[in-house]
C-alpha cells in the first residue's frame, strides 16, 4: 500500500490538479449557459435553477444571426477543406514522385511559404484584394469567395507539404511495380497514391478545416456585413467588450460551435496527433 | 477504370474544363486590364498561357499535377510577400492610398467650395435645345429662372416656363425634362456636370433637385507640378514625401496625397527614429519574453503530466480525455471565454479567488493572465508529444543505467531526458515560432493592452510584433500599411531564420541535399 | 496522327476559350443596381429600417439597405476599415468623426439649400463641418446629465463636496458601491462633466470660439480637488468615482450608487423604474459652479464611396428627403425617442420631462464636442484614450495625481495647438 502510496499518489495528484485546471473554464461556460440570468457573475458554481433562455435568445434574436455565422464558418471551412486537399495533394504526388526541372528550388520554396504565416502579409493581402475587387468585385474584399480563395492560398503551403511527407513514406516499390505495368503518371496517382492516401487526405482536410474554423483575423478584415460573417468574427463582436451584457448567449454560442469540433478533434486524436508532430501547429 | 483515362468522354470533358478556366481567366484578364490594375492583369495572363501550355499539350506530365497548388501559392503566399517587401518602401498610408493621378483629380475635385452667401437653385434635369444635358433653375424667391448646361446658360422670363405650387419650374421653353427612368439612369453623370454660371462660379447638383453655387479654389499647373490657390495665390508643391505642400507654410498640407515611393525610409526610422524604434524595442523583447515562457511552461506541464501518466494508473484513459479537451476546443471561443473570466468586477478568477485584481489594466496581471491562458491552451500539445516521445525511448536504456545502480532521478536527468530533448527540439523550436506570430490570443484577450496612453506609449504592454504590427496597420485612425509592411519583412527574416534553425536540427533538409 | 489532331483540338479550344472570355464583357461598371447603404448602430440601425421600409419611396428609384452593426465601437471600427469597396454610402455617426472623416478622404461634402438649413440649430452644421464644409445631416442631439435617486439623498445636491460626503456617510449603512458614476458616455465623452467639476477641461471657451492659448487644466488645481474629493489620505481611491463605467446603470438601478451621470438616449429605462427625471450638470467644487457636458449631434454622413459606386446623387437626395426632413425625424423619433436635431420634429415630439431635463442641463454646462482637437494630433493622443487612462493612473494605480494632470495637460495642449488649425 504505501509503495502504491510512494509511486502513485504524485500522480493522480498531479492528474486531478490539471484536469480541475483544464476542465474549469468548461465547467464555467456550460454553467453559464444555462444561468437563467444569463449573467457573467456567477454567484454559485454550481447551478441552482437550470434554464434554456440563452440558447432561444440565440436562435430568435434578429440583432444576432448566429445560424447565418455557423453556415458561413461550415460552408467556408467545408469548401477549404475539400479544395485546398484536392489541389494540394496532386502538387505534394508531383514533388515527391515525378521528376522535373526546378523540383529543388520548388522544395525549397515550398518550404519557405509553409512557414510564412498569411498574417505577416495581411496589408498586401488587404490590399491585392482590394484592387481585386476592383475588376471583379463577386471575389474580391468583402466578399466570401474573396475569403476563400485567401484561405486556398494559405492553407496550401502547409497541406502539401504535410502530404509531401506522406507520399514520401509510401515505398516507391508500389509505383515502380506500376510503371512496369505500363501505368502513366496520371494512372498512377489515381489508382495507385489516391486509394492509398485517403485516410490521410482526410486529415489534412479535418486540420484545414479545424483552422479555418477557428481562423479569425482576414475573416474579420473581409466581411464587415453581419449577414456575411463566421462564428468567430460574428461571436466576437457579440461579446467584444461586453462581456457583462451578453454573456449568457455568448456561452451557448460558444458551446454550440464548439461541440462538433471537439467531436472531430477527440474521435480522429490518433491521426491529427501524427499530422501534428510532422511539424503542424495547432492555432 | 483504366479505360477512364484514356476515354473520349475524359478527353473532351477535360478540354471543357480547361476552356472554361481559360475563359474565365481570359475575361479576368480583360477585366483587370481595363480596370489599370496591370500587375493583377500580367499575373492572370501568365496563369493563363500556362495554363493554356500545360494542359492543352504534352509538353510536361509533372507540371499538371504541380500548377494548380503553385498558381494557389504564388498568387496568395509568395505574390504577398513580394508585395509586401514593395510596400514597405513606400509611403502608404491613410491619405496616400490612391495613385499621384487619382490623387490630382481628387484635390482638384476637392478644390472648389460654395460661394459665400450659400446659394441655391431648385433644379429639374432635362436637355436644352441643343440636345446636351442641361438644368432647368428656378429661384423661387426672385422668381428667376434659366437653363444651364456645361457649354451654355440661357435666361428665362416668367413667362416661359411653368411652375408648380412652390414656384419651382416644371417647363420651360427650350428644356426637355428628363423622364425619372432617363434621371436615375444619368444622375451620376449629372453630378459630375459643372454647369454655367457666372465665371468663376459653376453649378454642381447636389442629389436631384437642387444646384449650388461652387467656385473653384484650388488649381493645377500640370507644366509646373503644382497646385495654385486662386484665392491666396499660396502654391502647392510636391513634397517627395506624396504630398502637395503649401511653400509657404510646410504644416498645410493637399488632401489626399498618394503613395509615394520613399524606398528605405521606413526601414531607416525603424532603427532611428525613437517614436517608432522604442515602442519597437519594448514589443520585440516582450515578443521574445512571451514566446519562450509560452514554450517553456507549456513544455514544462506536458512533460509533467506525461511523466505522471507514464504508467498504468487507474483512470489513466480518463485523464488523457480531460487533458486534450482545452486542445481540441476552437482555440477562437477558449479565448474568449477565459477573456470573460478575467473580468475585474463579475469574471470567475477574481469570484474563485475572492480578489479584486483589474487583470486587463495592469501591464503585469496582464501579462501573467496572457502566459496562463496560453497555458491552457497549449498544454495538451506537450502532453502528446511528450508522451509518445516517452514511449519512443528504448526501455533498455533505463533498465541497463538501474542495473548499474543509477537513481531513477539520475536516469532522468542524465537519459531519459537528454533523449526526449533531441526528439522534441524541432518541435519547441515550430512552437516557438507558432508563438511569436500568436495573434489571436493577444488580439482576442487582451487588444494588446494595457497601455499608458498618458505616457505617450502606442503599443500596449501584451502586445507582441504581430499584433503591434496590425494596430499599425489597421488599428488607428491612421492606417499606416508601409511601415507595417516594414516591420512584417523583419519578423519574416526572424521567423525563416528561427524555422531553418528548427529544420536544420531535424534534418529535413537531407531529403533533398 | 492522334497526336496532331489532339493538338489541333487543343488549338481550336484554346482559341475558342480565349475569344469567349474576351468577349463577354466585364458589366459590373454598367449594370450596378441603385441601392444605397446604411450603416448604423444597433441602437438606429432597427428604426431606420423600419420607418425607411414603411415608406419605401423617400428617393426615386433607389432602394435603402441598412445595415447594423452589434454597437457603436463595432461600427466605428467598420469605418475606420472602410474601404472604396466595402464602405457605406451614408454613416449614421458621431459629429466627431467628421474631421477624421473629410482629411482620410472618406466622406463627402454636401451643400444644402436655405430652406433645408433653415430646419437646423446652426451649432448643429457647425458640428458637422470641416474647414467649411459640411459633411452630412444632423440627426439626434445627445448629451448627458446627472441624476440623483431620491429614495437615497433627500435633497438636491448642490456641490460636490456633499455629495462625497453622503457618499462617505452612507457607504456601510446603505451598501453604496459608489457615490458618482458614469452610466452613459462612457469615462471619456460621460466624464467630460467630472474632470471639468473637478476644474479640469479638454479645452477652454471664450467667446464662443476656442481659447488657444489658455491651458485646459491647472494641474495642481485639478490635483488638489482630486486628492480632496476622489482620494482617501494614503492616496487610494475612496470609492467615490469607479474608472470604469461597467455597471453603473445597474447599480443605480438597484439603490446602490446616489448619482450617475447618464445618457439623454437611455432615459426611458431610467423612467420605466421608476426614477423621477431630477436632471441636472455634475456641481463643482466651487458651489454654483457646474461641471461642462459635452453636447453634440450625431448625423447622418454622406461618404465618398458613394460617388464611386454612383449613388451619390440618390445619397444626396436620401439625406435631404428623409434624414433632414420633418416627416423622417417624425417618424423616426417616434421609434428613437432621442431629442430631434430637426426642429420641425422637436416641435411636434410633445417634449418629456426627460427631454426637457437634458435640454435645461446643457443650458446650465454645455460645451460644445469639437472632433478635431478631441480626436488627437500627430505625435499626441486622442481626448478619447487619454481621460480614461487618466483615471485609472490616479484612482486604480495610485499614481500622483499631479504628475498625471501634468501629462494630461500636456497633451491636451498638442491637441488643441494642432486642433484649433482645423477649425
Amino acid at each position: 500500500m504505501s509503495k502504491w502510496l510512494r509511486e502513485n499518489l504524485w500522480r493522480h495528484v498531479v492528474g486531478v490538479l490539471v484536469s480541475l485546471f483544464a476542465l474549469f473554464p468548461l465547467y464555467l461556460v456550460i454553467i453559464s449557459s444555462i444561468n437563467p440570468t444569463g449573467s457573467l457573475q456567477i454567484t454559485s458554481f454550481i447551478p441552482q435553477e437550470i434554464s434554456f433562455n440563452n440558447f432561444a435568445k440565440l436562435f430568435n434574436d434578429p440583432t444576432i444571426p448566429y445560424l447565418t455565422w455557423m453556415k458561413n464558418s461550415l460552408i467556408i471551412a467545408g469548401t477549404v477543406a475539400i479544395l485546398s486537399v484536392v489541389v494540394g495533394a496532386s502538387s505534394a504526388f508531383a514533388f515527391s514522385r515525378l521528376k522535373f526541372k526546378g523540383k529543388r528550388i520548388g522544395i525549397q520554396l515550398l518550404l519557405l511559404a509553409q512557414m510564412f504565416p498569411a498574417l505577416l502579409a495581411l496589408s498586401a493581402i488587404y490590399v491585392i484584394m482590394e484592387r481585386v475587387y476592383n475588376f471583379a468585385p463577386a471575389m474580391g474584399l468583402g466578399t466570401q469567395p474573396g475569403l476563400l480563395l485567401v484561405y486556398m492560398g494559405g492553407a496550401m503551403g502547409v497541406n502539401i507539404w504535410l502530404l509531401k511527407g506522406f507520399v514520401d513514406s509510401i515505398p516507391i516499390e508500389l509505383d515502380e511495380a506500376a510503371k512496369v505495368d505500363g501505368a502513366s503518371a496520371m494512372q498512377t496517382y489515381w489508382l495507385i497514391f489516391i486509394p492509398l492516401a485517403i485516410p490521410v487526405l482526410a486529415v489534412v482536410s479535418l486540420l484545414s478545416f479545424i483552422g479555418t474554423f477557428n481562423e479569425f483575423i482576414l475573416a474579420r478584415l473581409f466581411l464587415v456585413d453581419m449577414d456575411s460573417r463566421t462564428i468567430a468574427v460574428g461571436l466576437q463582436g457579440f461579446i467584444g467588450g461586453q462581456y457583462s451584457q451578453n454573456w449568457g448567449p455568448f456561452a451557448a454560442g460558444s458551446i454550440i460551435a464548439s461541440v462538433p469540433i471537439v467531436i472531430i478533434f477527440l474521435s480522429l486524436q490518433k491521426y491529427i496527433i501524427n499530422g501534428l508532430t510532422a511539424g503542424s501547429v495547432k492555432g | 477504370m483504366k479505360a477512364l483515362y484514356h476515354g473520349k468522354t475524359t478527353k473532351f470533358a477535360k478540354y471543357v474544363v480547361v476552356a472554361l478556366v481559360i475563359a474565365i481567366l481570359a475575361m479576368l484578364v480583360q477585366s483587370a486590364f481595363a480596370s489599370h490594375e496591370y500587375e493583377i492583369a500580367a499575373f492572370l495572363t501568365v496563369a493563363l498561357i500556362v495554363i493554356a501550355i500545360v494542359y492543352l499539350t504534352e509538353i510536361s506530365i509533372p507540371f499538371k499535377f504541380l500548377i494548380p497548388g503553385a498558381l494557389f501559392l504564388f498568387a496568395f503566399v509568395i505574390g504577398p510577400i513580394v508585395y509586401t517587401v514593395v510596400m514597405s518602401t513606400f509611403q502608404y498610408q491613410t491619405g496616400n492610398y490612391i495613385s499621384k493621378p487619382e490623387a490630382i483629380l481628387k484635390v482638384q475635385a476637392l478644390g472648389v467650395a460654395p460661394d459665400k452667401a450659400g446659394t441655391t437653385f431648385d433644379v429639374l434635369v432635362g436637355r436644352n435645345s441643343a440636345n446636351e444635358y442641361a438644368i432647368l433653375a428656378s429661384d423661387i424667391l426672385t422668381r428667376r429662372y434659366f437653363i444651364s448646361s456645361s457649354t451654355s446658360k440661357t435666361e428665362l422670363f416668367p413667362v416661359d416656363v411653368e411652375v408648380n405650387s412652390d414656384g419651382i419650374a416644371q417647363k420651360g421653353t427650350g428644356f426637355t425634362p428628363l423622364s425619372g427612368e432617363e434621371r436615375l439612369a444619368s444622375d451620376q453623370e449629372f453630378a459630375e456636370i459643372r454647369f454655367i454660371y457666372n465665371e468663376p462660379f459653376f453649378i454642381k447638383l447636389e442629389g436631384s433637385s437642387l444646384g449650388a453655387v461652387n467656385q473653384r479654389i484650388l488649381e493645377y499647373k500640370s507644366d509646373r507640378d503644382v497646385f495654385v490657390n486662386l484665392q491666396s495665390g499660396d502654391v502647392y508643391s510636391d513634397s517627395g514625401q506624396g504630398n502637395y505642400v503649401n511653400e509657404a507654410d510646410k504644416e498645410e498640407i493637399l488632401q489626399p496625397g498618394w503613395r509615394s515611393p520613399i524606398w528605405f525610409s521606413h526601414y531607416i526610422d525603424l532603427f532611428t527614429n525613437d517614436k517608432v524604434r522604442k515602442p519597437l524595442i519594448g514589443v520585440f523583447i516582450w515578443t521574445i519574453i512571451f514566446a519562450a515562457l509560452t514554450v517553456l511552461t507549456q513544455f514544462s506541464l506536458g512533460l509533467l503530466l506525461a511523466l505522471a501518466m507514464d504508467r498504468k494508473i487507474h483512470g489513466r484513459r480518463i485523464y488523457r480525455s480531460i487533458f486534450i479537451l482545452p486542445y481540441a476546443m476552437p482555440s477562437v471561443m477558449s479565448i474568449l471565454i477565459w477573456g470573460g473570466m478575467f473580468n475585474t468586477e463579475f469574471g470567475a478568477i477574481n469570484n474563485l479567488f475572492g480578489t479584486d485584481i483589474a487583470w486587463f489594466q495592469s501591464a503585469i496581471f496582464a501579462r501573467v493572465a496572457v502566459i496562463v491562458v496560453n497555458l491552457w491552451l497549449g498544454f495538451p500539445y506537450f502532453y502528446l508529444i511528450t508522451s509518445g516521445a516517452l514511449q519512443a525511448i528504448p526501455s533498455e536504456l533505463s533498465e541497463a543505467a538501474s542495473i548499474d545502480g543509477a537513481s531513477p532521478r539520475q536516469i532522468f536527468s542524465k537519459i531519459t531526458l537528454p533523449l526526449l530533448m533531441q526528439i522534441v527540439s524541432p518541435l519547441l523550436v515550430a512552437s516557438f515560432a507558432f508563438n511569436f506570430n500568436n495573434f489571436n490570443l493577444i488580439y482576442l484577450l487582451t487588444g494588446g493592452g494595457p497601455s499608458s496612453p498618458l505616457d505617450g506609449d502606442i503599443a500596449g504592454a501584451t502586445d507582441i510584433l504581430i499584433s503591434y504590427t496590425y494596430k499599425i496597420a489597421f488599428g488607428t485612425n491612421v492606417q499606416n500599411l508601409g511601415l507595417a509592411s516594414a516591420i512584417s519583412v523583419i519578423i519574416f527574416i526572424i521567423i525563416a531564420s528561427i524555422s531553418l534553425y528548427g529544420i536544420r536540427k531535424s534534418k529535413v533538409l537531407d531529403s533533398f541535399s | 496522327m492522334f497526336k496532331g489532331k489532339l493538338s489541333k483540338i487543343a488549338a481550336g479550344a484554346l482559341a475558342l476559350a480565349v475569344s469567349m472570355g474576351l468577349t463577354v464583357a466585364p458589366t459590373h461598371a454598367a449594370t450596378h443596381t441603385k441601392k444605397i447603404t446604411v450603416w448604423a448602430d444597433e441602437s438606429r440601425g432597427p428604426n431606420l429600417k423600419k420607418v425607411i421600409e414603411a415608406k419605401g419611396d423617400w428617393v426615386f428609384g433607389y432602394t435603402v439597405e441598412i445595415v447594423t452593426f452589434s454597437s457603436f465601437d463595432a461600427l466605428k471600427t467598420a469605418v475606420d476599415n472602410a474601404t472604396d469597396l466595402t464602405g457605406p454610402d451614408i454613416i449614421v455617426g458621431a459629429n466627431d468623426w467628421v474631421a477624421t472623416g473629410a482629411k482620410n478622404g472618406k466622406l463627402a461634402p454636401i451643400t444644402l439649400s436655405n430652406a433645408v438649413k433653415a430646419r437646423f440649430n446652426p451649432n448643429n452644421f457647425f458640428d458637422l463641418s470641416y474647414k467649411g464644409k459640411l459633411y452630412g445631416v444632423p440627426l439626434d442631439v445627445n448629451n448627458v446629465a446627472m441624476i440623483y435617486n431620491t429614495k437615497l439623498v433627500a435633497s438636491k445636491p448642490n456641490t460636490l463636496s456633499k455629495m462625497v460626503s453622503y457618499y462617505k456617510k452612507n457607504k456601510v449603512s446603505k451598501g453604496l458601491v459608489a457615490g458618482l458614476c458614469i452610466a452613459g458616455g462612457g469615462t471619456s465623452w460621460g466624464a467630460h462633466s467630472v474632470l471639468s467639476a473637478l476644474g479640469g477641461s479638454a479645452y477652454r471657451m471664450k467667446g464662443g470660439v476656442v481659447d488657444a492659448t489658455a491651458d485646459p487644466i491647472d494641474p495642481a488645481l485639478l490635483a488638489q480637488n482630486i486628492q480632496t474629493f476622489l482620494l482617501d489620505k494614503s492616496g487610494k481611491s475612496n470609492g467615490f468615482f469607479p474608472a470604469s463605467d461597467a455597471g453603473c446603470k445597474d447599480n443605480f438601478l438597484a439603490g446602490k450608487v446616489p448619482f450617475a451621470v447618464i445618457g439623454n438616449w437611455e432615459w426611458k429605462d431610467y423612467v420605466a423604474k421608476g426614477f423621477a427625471m431630477n436632471l441636472m450638470p455634475v456641481p463643482g467644487y466651487k458651489a454654483g459652479t457646474h461641471g461642462a457636458m459635452f453636447g453634440s449631434v450625431s448625423g447622418a454622413l454622406l461618404t465618398s464611396f458613394a460617388a464611386k459606386r454612383g449613388v451619390e446623387a440618390g445619397a444626396k437626395d436620401l439625406l435631404v428627403n428623409f434624414f433632414a426632413s420633418t416627416d423622417g425625424a417624425v417618424r423616426y423619433q417616434a421609434l428613437e425617442l432621442r431629442p430631434p436635431a430637426e426642429k420641425g420634429a422637436g416641435k411636434a415630439s410633445t417634449l418629456s420631462a426627460a427631454q426637457a431635463g437634458f435640454g435645461r442641463a446643457a443650458g446650465l454646462a454645455g460645451i460644445p464636442q469639437i472632433g478635431s482637437i478631441l480626436n488627437g494630433a500627430p505625435g499626441s493622443k486622442s481626448y478619447w484614450d487619454l481621460l480614461p487612462a487618466f483615471w485609472t493612473a490616479v484612482l486604480v494605480d495610485g499614481k500622483s495625481p499631479l504628475a498625471e494632470a501634468t501629462k494630461l495637460n500636456n497633451f491636451f495642449k498638442l491637441n488643441i495647438a494642432a486642433g484649433v488649425k482645423d477649425l
